[in-house]
């Protein structure tokens, strides 16, 4: 379970003070899917950071499974990134110039898996996104739609228990994107919590769960059928 | 995160852009070469020069007369001088001290030496028998001069192998052939081989022995002109050669003047120590080229967390901590300097092998020198790689993520 209490998050200092999140508080339980929606600088996207542990609140209470994250260390943090959440992003940020599988492998090496077991993760989680055809191809050989399914496997690889995806579909046709969408459907359907941002109404569609952030602050919170 | 794995990173992240690397190592490879090809140099100009100095036995050393003037005598400019005649018994005496292995007692000669139509200019030293045994000489031919030959003031004469091959056919018989030494007959009794290392002989002439009391009569010199004593222990050489000046001074009751060494260790030291200043001034205008080599690297991995700002931000997304990411960078800086090192030591090592085969300098590379030239540019890598790898670890992942 993910508690944010209070959240703010404030970015420069003195004057230029500008508040991207004010007094946030959300509840993600396990297993939900969850859609944060809101026009572009509504700090959705920094909301979706802290969230992940890619960035610190200003203030607030964040707690993750009963634990106060302010407490943990960079180390704890990483391991927390590495272990808990994958991340999806819109610009799919493979590394160019390792095959597929070696991206899907990154998230292993920092586990510490054994190169033999990093290897067959990585190409059970291709074959589950449909491209174990492409295992050996390198990121400039794939479709755009293929580039973000290899990263979807690099997020699933480690089995975390949430999948975070900032705007997945951004970069991808209509066509590309429902077939990623089902994927996130599926997944969360055995079981992980998916949050992704968008700003798309189709996108949202999905999810069950759709928070509404304006100004950086909740302006919605409704459960839907999906 | 294992090392394998951060060395095939830095690998590929160094193959993927080659020119750039390879420009980068250029620094350090200029630099580990000039070093190494320098202290190269300079071990083989010491050694050469050791080696010159020394090319008799480390442990011999020479006894000299030096006689007291008073400094009237001096200032009139009319003194006397006189050196006392070295005897057989003087010479028993000697080799009777606990610490001497043996004496060289020699005298000298130059001298145009035919055999039939051809003919040599060699060294001539007059030796007694003690000498063979003293210089380990290898007669290859015929018999040494003996005890009979020096009493007997016999005109007879081993050559050296140089000699032999100016005076005589290869398939001539030397042994018994009556030569002529400035005109006068002397018959070769055997050929021995030079104790005196190849590169160091006298090859216009090549040398020869004769008894030195043959040598004092024809010539008019002193029967003993050269006196040295061989140690028994090389390390206690200078203890030696004193304890040789003072019983002699002591036997021979001298009242003007007395018997001395010089140690020549103490030049071996000397000269030692100017190589060594030499090789490390040298060497450290060297060594500045091997720090702007690692300012170099270090500008290049600046440029290359720069580029790579997104890559760490992805990475710590994906839960490298911050100390994965320095080690993964100075990885990265110690390999590139490393592989500089290593190329440098080739080209070092290529360029000795060049200067030992064209020029008398014997340029040693020393593995010591190898460890060290690897060790050192790693240590440049790490130096110079700190300060950018440390910046990239220090990057926010969020930041690193929005980088464009």
């Amino acid at each position: 379970m993910m508690k944010l209490s209070n959240i703010h998050k404030t970015y420069g200092n003195g004057a230029l003070q500008i508040a991207v999140l004010k007094d946030i508080n959300l509840t993600i339980e396990p297993g939900e899917f969850v859609a944060i929606m809101g026009p572009s600088g509504s700090g959705k996207s920094t909301l979706m950071n802290i969230i992940g542990f890619l960035d610190y609140p200003s203030s607030g209470n964040y707690e993750l499974n009963g634990e106060m994250i302010s407490s943990f260390k960079e180390k704890q943090l990483a391991q927390l990134r590495n272990q808990h959440i994958g991340f999806v992003f819109q610009q799919f940020f493979l590394l160019p110039r390792i095959p597929a599988v070696k991206n899907v492998e990154t998230p292993l090496i920092y586990a510490g898996v054994s190169k033999r077991e990093r290897r067959q993760k990585a190409q059970q989680m291709l074959e589950k996104v449909g491209l174990e055809d492409r295992i050996k191809h390198l990121p400039n050989q794939l479709s755009g739609g293929q580039k973000q399914r290899v990263a979807i496997a690099r997020a699933l690889v480690n089995d975390p228990s949430v999948i975070m995806a900032d705007e997945p579909t951004g970069a991808l046709d209509s066509k590309t994107s429902e077939q990623i969408m089902e994927l996130f459907v599926q997944l969360n359907e055995e079981g992980k919590t998916v949050i992704l941002v968008t700003h798309e109404e189709e996108v949202a569609a999905h999810a069950k769960r759709v928070i509404t952030i304006r100004d950086g602050m909740i302006t919605d919170d409704r459960r839907q059928d999906a | 995160m294992n090392i394998v794995e951060s060395f095939k990173i830095a690998f590929s992240s160094i193959w993927n852009h080659k020119i750039r690397s390879i420009l980068t190592m250029l620094g350090i490879i200029i630099g580990v070469a000039a070093v190494i090809i320098i202290v190269a140099i300079g071990q083989g100009a010491q050694s050469m020069m050791t080696d010159e100095l020394f090319a008799v036995d480390k442990n011999v050393i020479e006894l000299y007369y030096e006689q007291d003037f008073s400094d009237e005598e001096g200032m009139m400019g009319d003194f006397y001088y006189e050196e006392p005649e070295i005897t057989q018994e003087d010479i028993q005496i000697l080799q009777a001290l606990p610490d001497i292995r043996s004496v060289i007692a020699t005298n000298s000669a130059w001298g145009s030496v035919t055999y039939n139509d051809k003919n040599a200019e060699p060294e001539i030293t007059g030796v007694s028998s003690e000498y063979f045994s003293a210089q380990s000489i290898e007669v290859l031919e015929g018999r040494p001069i003996n005890n009979r030959d020096n009493n007997g003031m016999n005109r007879v004469a081993m050559i050296d192998t140089v000699a032999r091959e100016k005076l005589f056919k290869e398939n001539e018989d030397p042994l018994g052939a009556i030569i002529s030494l400035d005109d006068n007959p002397y018959k070769v009794v055997g050929v021995y081989n030079s104790p005196i290392p190849e590169q160091f002989r006298w090859s216009e002439g090549g040398e020869m022995l004769m008894p030195r009391s043959v040598i004092a009569l024809m010539y008019g010199s002193r029967e003993v002109d050269r006196l040295a004593v061989i140690a028994n222990d090389s390390e206690r050489i200078a203890e030696t050669g004193w304890l040789a000046a003072d019983t002699l001074t002591e036997h021979k009751q001298l009242e003007n003047g007395s018997y001395t060494t010089y140690d020549l260790s103490e030049i071996e030291n000397e000269i030692n120590q100017m190589v060594l200043i030499m090789t490390l001034f040298i060497g450290s205008i060297a060594g500045i080229s091997l720090l702007v080599g690692g300012i170099g690297v270090m500008n290049i991995m600046l440029v290359s967390v720069s580029e790579r700002t997104r890559e760490i931000g992805l990475r710590k997304a994906l839960g490298a901590t911050r100390g994965k990411i320095l080690f993964q960078f100075l990885i990265e800086s110690i390999t590139l300097t490393s592989l500089g090192g290593l190329i440098g030591i080739g080209f070092a090592s290529a360029t000795a092998g060049l200067i030992t085969l064209l020029s008398p300098i014997d340029a040693m590379v020393s593995p010591i020198v190898i460890l060290i030239g690897v060790g050192f540019s790693a240590f440049i890598g790490i130096i110079f790689g700190i300060l950018p790898a440390n910046k990239a670890s220090k990057l926010s992942p969020i930041d690193a993520l929005r980088y464009e």
